[in-house]
């Protein structure tokens, strides 16, 4: 099968961020080939080069998301009508839109209507980009501003819409055309991933642009992988940035009818977690077409660990992770000072390191949370104090690797009060230790049955449940046993590619992509697009191209991929 | 107590102790209840999750156990503690985020930035986050007339430096020209050719940074190339050089000459004129000034006006202002120029070319470049067409040729030509900046250079 992979900012760069899961799954699939469409972020990014690529991918385009042509060469006539009357569409239909209907089945049929005009309007820019090019310098041009103002002094625009002035206006018409930047790619053509049978994007919002219009212009099935949610992440990106009410309404109507607008025509959308489905839910994803793929961890570094189990001190508390304040340390040593009365055999290990200045003044600050709470304590007049508490660095003498931190405990704690998909917990569970968490986040969805969850910001709780743990070894051994084989069942890289495999013979069975085949007189050719040719693997040959993998990225490219470079982007240059 | 919606127990707000769920079965068992739990927890959307206290009593876990995963209802031991209103508790902790959201979904992810879930939102009887953001939307007191508006970003500071930069293409002139008076033969030559390099590099500093510079100023500090099409230097070049020395060649040329070549002074068989190109020169302080007037100004008034056709009206009045303005700066170096250096100043040409170079990189400072490079090639070729169509008409047979040049030349002097050339350039560019100007979308750019 052919996939087409479209990433932001990660695989195949080396410094992308959300890169790991992405090379796991193209190592972990050597039976599909893939295309890689990478869309990076900054030149650096881009000046790093790429990772090893491995033999199953096929060609790698890529197109810099961090600048556009300054061109301002403008339309003709008839092309300007022609995009005046889709971005008119396009404002009309962001104005008058609200986020908190997307998900009211009561007020759907509204609701149905606006995204039908999004959707119109969206794909009439790229039809537009895809005849005549220039889309960019048209985004800026006057003629979109008095488009957004238009549609801003119409009426039944909101209220905030209403209130907007010119330096708002630029400001939505700026922050649109770098979000429509990827409707100029040439991606979703015939060559492009229109001859791929699926199309996977590793990320919701604009990345998922391109897949959208393969979708839309080549029928192509369309996979969307979400590990977070991206109009989550705009609200809160657009929170700090004190732009005027009227640029984040506009702006969070955009991204809401964008992420409506994937949910809608994506063949199934996957998730990390409980919280990032509810908030598909919410935006308009069909329930039937929502699956929830956990990320993927490396379990071999813990497997030593997590098979000796009696190698743990029995009186250890370990609390591994950044320091940072959503991590309520201070909590964590309130509750083990009462522990601490009731065993006094306890030992706290803290391991983490801050990242930032913040996290650099929290970290003074529970240090000197903990020498107030234990003082040190010296058993005679000549021995050297001690401290129940110690903090130690990640990669410190004490604890070299992630999986020694957690060897050295018996039981692991989670203090945070605010958390994503707790990694650390799942790399305790994978060592086989039992666990005391706050229920936040992911957390209960992950730990399960398989320890004890107590609610945040409440070293009570927190305190009785570790005591209990502490006081308790059969049960300690018992809990750490259960996570062990829980999170090598749900949390492991295998687990997850088999996942994707799974959803992607799951997409082409029940989507696949239909090619007519035209002979010379035009007349469409029956059966020249053999079902067969879904068949997973190569089954007519050997691959056409096998690259060898190497780092370096575009001069290499150039010359192993000759023919993989399509024109408009920058890939292999 | 009642119940919260859904028949679904409500939660405490403190809890005294920790639910265990394990078994004492063997731990695949165990692993494979705890998925049972798991996908509970997964379709139920979290509401089968709540802790329960059980004084750490582990020999209760496994009923507690089967209890928790069946989802059915427990006793809830209910502690109103808030008092009657909890979510304006809420909403008091919670005040900035609630007035500055634009819709729910932005309280909804603040509130879960800030800890809440849903458990934490079933204690102020709601389903989810969401519906209690939406609860809190719904009560904020909006008044919007007293909502002030944000104050843009402070104007970016535009250091003395390119004020005094400014300065420097006509100092270094004015040494050139003084350099060329005082010497001669080879040496004059070498002076010549000095000073044109050091005017010409000072001009490329000029322009390089402050107000005149283009491109957009990247965030890691380096401006990228801005579009410039092919050619837009050159022209400027020639039409300063044909300010300094067409005129004079056009002179000769109608009156069958010229004998010699140029050798730096006024008097000779091919006169050059130093006073346009000094105060040219001179007039970078000027424009410099102009463009970081209009700049700001134009800044001013888009945060300040309401409407796109309002900025339009209140910006043309600006430019054609400055334009003056500068029209006026360069009127007057030009005469003094004349009067130090005992030239007769060619007002018109000059003023024209003056205005030409101005708004050229006015248009091409706020990103129109296609038009300012066709204004000046053409300037340019007009000038060159009419010096060629002069020697073209010494050929036999062609004496048509020369005779709209030798019309000109009769009735305006040899300055005619540029002043006709350069002024038709400069009047179709301005009708162009008073057009493309005043539009808003002009000004984006220099916004986002900040």
């Amino acid at each position: 099968m052919r996939v087409g992979l479209v990433t932001e900012s990660g695989y195949p760069y080396v410094s992308g961020d959300a890169g790991l899961w992405c090379e796991r799954l193209v190592h972990g699939l050597g039976q599909h080939e893939f295309d890689l469409y990478a869309l990076s972020r900054t030149r650096q990014q881009e000046d790093e080069g790429w990772r090893p690529l491995p033999p199953q991918v096929a060609r790698v385009r890529t197109a810099p998301l961090w600048t556009s042509d300054e061109d301002r060469a403008g339309y003709g006539r008839r092309a300007r009508r022609r995009f005046a009357e889709c971005y008119g569409e396009l404002a009309a239909a962001l104005v008058t839109a609200s986020n908190a209907q997307l998900a009211d089945p009561a007020r759907r049929t509204g609701r149905d209507t606006q995204a039908d005009r999004f959707a119109r309007a969206l794909y009439g820019l790229a039809e537009l980009a895809r005849d005549e090019g220039g889309l960019p310098g048209a985004l800026r041009s006057d003629t979109a501003v008095r488009a957004l103002e238009r549609a801003c002094r119409a009426p039944g625009a909101q209220r905030a819409a209403r209130q907007a002035r010119v330096p708002d206006l630029l400001a939505v018409a700026a922050h649109l055309e770098r979000a429509l930047r990827p409707l100029s790619l040439d991606w979703h053509e015939e060559d492009g991933l229109g001859a791929a049978d699926l199309c996977h994007t590793a990320a919701g919002g604009t990345t998922a642009l391109p897949g959208l219009l393969a979708r839309h212009f080549c029928d192509i099935p369309l996979l969307v992988t979400e590990h977070g949610v991206p109009l989550r992440s705009h609200y809160l990106a657009s929170g700090t940035t004190g732009a005027a009410p009227a640029v984040r309404a506009l702006l969070a109507a955009f991204h809401g009818a964008l992420a409506a607008e994937v949910y809608q025509r994506a063949a199934l959308v996957t998730h990390g977690n409980a919280h990032a489905r509810r908030w598909q839910e919410r935006c308009g994803a069909d329930r039937a077409r929502l699956r929830t793929v956990h990320p993927g961890m490396d379990a071999a570094p813990f497997t030593e660990v997590g098979e000796a189990p009696q190698t743990a001190d029995p009186d250890t508390l370990v609390w591994v992770g950044r320091v940072e304040p959503a991590k309520d340390l201070v909590s964590l040593l309130h509750a083990f000072a009462q522990v601490h009365t009731a065993l006094p055999h306890a030992r706290l290990r803290i391991v983490g390191s801050a990242t930032g200045p913040d996290g650099a003044a929290y970290l003074a600050h529970c240090k000197a949370v903990a020498a107030q709470l234990f003082p040190d304590e010296a058993t005679g007049p000549h021995t050297a104090g001690e401290n129940p508490v110690s903090f130690e660095e990640t990669g410190g003498p004490e604890a070299p690797t992630p999986a020694d931190a957690y060897a050295a405990g018996s039981v692991i704690v989670l203090s945070s009060v605010v958390e994503g998909f707790p990694l650390g917990l799942v790399e305790a569970m994978l060592c086989g230790r039992a666990t005391v968490s706050t229920d936040v986040g992911a957390v209960v969805e992950v730990v399960g049955g398989t320890g004890l969850v107590v609610p945040p910001r409440n070293p009570r709780a927190l305190a009785q449940a570790c005591a209990t743990l502490l006081a308790d070894p059969e049960r300690r051994a018992r809990l750490g046993a259960a996570a062990r084989a829980r999170a090598l069942e749900l949390f492991t890289v295998e687990q997850n590619v088999a996942a994707f495999h799974g959803l992607y013979l799951e997409i082409v069975a029940q989507s696949p992509v239909r090619r007519v085949v035209l002979d010379r007189a035009g007349e469409p050719l029956p059966f020249a697009a053999p079902a067969e040719a879904h068949v997973a693997g190569h089954w007519t040959g050997a691959p056409a191209a096998t690259p060898r993998a190497a780092r370096g990225g575009p001069a290499w490219a150039a010359t192993s991929l000759a023919g993989a470079a399509g024109a408009g982007t920058e890939a292999a240059r | 107590m009642t119940e919260p919606r859904g028949g679904r127990p409500r939660q405490e707000p403190v809890l005294d102790g920790a639910r265990s769920v394990s078994t004492s079965a063997s731990a695949a068992a165990s692993a494979a209840a705890a998925d049972c739990v798991a996908a509970k927890d997964t379709t139920a959307a979290g509401a089968s999750t709540s802790v329960r206290a059980s004084s750490g009593a582990a020999g209760s876990a496994l009923a507690e156990a089967s209890a928790s995963a069946g989802g059915s209802s427990r006793a809830a031991v209910a502690a109103p503690r808030a008092g009657a209103d909890p979510v304006k508790v809420l909403m008091r902790r919670h005040r900035d985020l609630c007035e500055h959201a634009v819709d729910p979904l932005e309280i909804a992810a603040g509130l879960e930035a800030h800890g809440v879930t849903d458990r934490t939102a079933a204690r102020f009887r709601h389903r989810d986050v969401f519906s209690l953001a939406e609860e809190m939307y719904a009560r904020i007191a909006r008044d919007t007339e007293t909502a002030p508006y944000p104050r843009p970003a402070d104007e970016p500071r535009t250091g003395l430096v390119p004020f005094l930069l400014a300065l420097l293409p006509g100092a270094l002139c004015a040494a050139g020209l003084a350099g060329l008076r005082l010497t001669e033969g080879r040496t004059r030559l070498t002076v010549a050719a000095a000073a044109v390099l050091a005017v010409a590099l000072a001009v490329r500093a000029v322009l390089r940074r402050g107000p005149l510079a283009t491109g957009v100023r990247r965030p890691s500090g380096d401006r990228a190339p801005g579009a410039r099409p092919p050619g837009t230097r050159a022209w400027t070049y020639w039409l300063v050089g044909y300010a300094a020395l067409g005129d004079g060649l056009l002179d000769a040329a109608v009156g069958g000459g010229p004998d010699g070549l140029p050798d730096g002074t006024a008097t000779g068989p091919w006169p050059l004129a130093a006073a346009p190109v000094l105060a040219l020169a001179l007039a970078c302080a000027p424009a410099v000034l102009t463009a970081h007037l209009f700049a700001v100004r134009a800044r001013r008034r888009l945060t300040a006006s309401r409407g796109l056709d309002e900025f339009a009206a209140s910006v043309r009045p600006l430019l054609l202002g400055l334009f003056a303005l500068f029209l006026g700066a360069l009127a007057a170096l030009l005469a003094g120029c004349g009067a130090v250096l005992h030239e007769p100043a060619g007002q018109a040409q000059v003023l024209a070319l003056g205005a030409l170079l101005l708004l050229a990189r006015l248009l091409t400072v706020h990103g129109f470049t296609h038009a300012p490079a066709v204004a000046l090639g053409t300037a340019a070729a007009a000038e060159a067409t009419a010096q060629a169509s002069v020697f073209a008409g010494r050929l036999p047979g062609c004496d048509a040729l020369a005779v709209p040049v030798d019309t000109v030349v009769t009735a305006w002097g040899p300055g005619g030509v540029p002043a006709l050339a350069c002024g038709a350039a400069a009047l179709a560019l301005l009708v162009h900046a008073t057009r493309n100007l005043s539009r808003a979308s002009a000004h984006a750019r220099t916004e986002g250079q900040r």
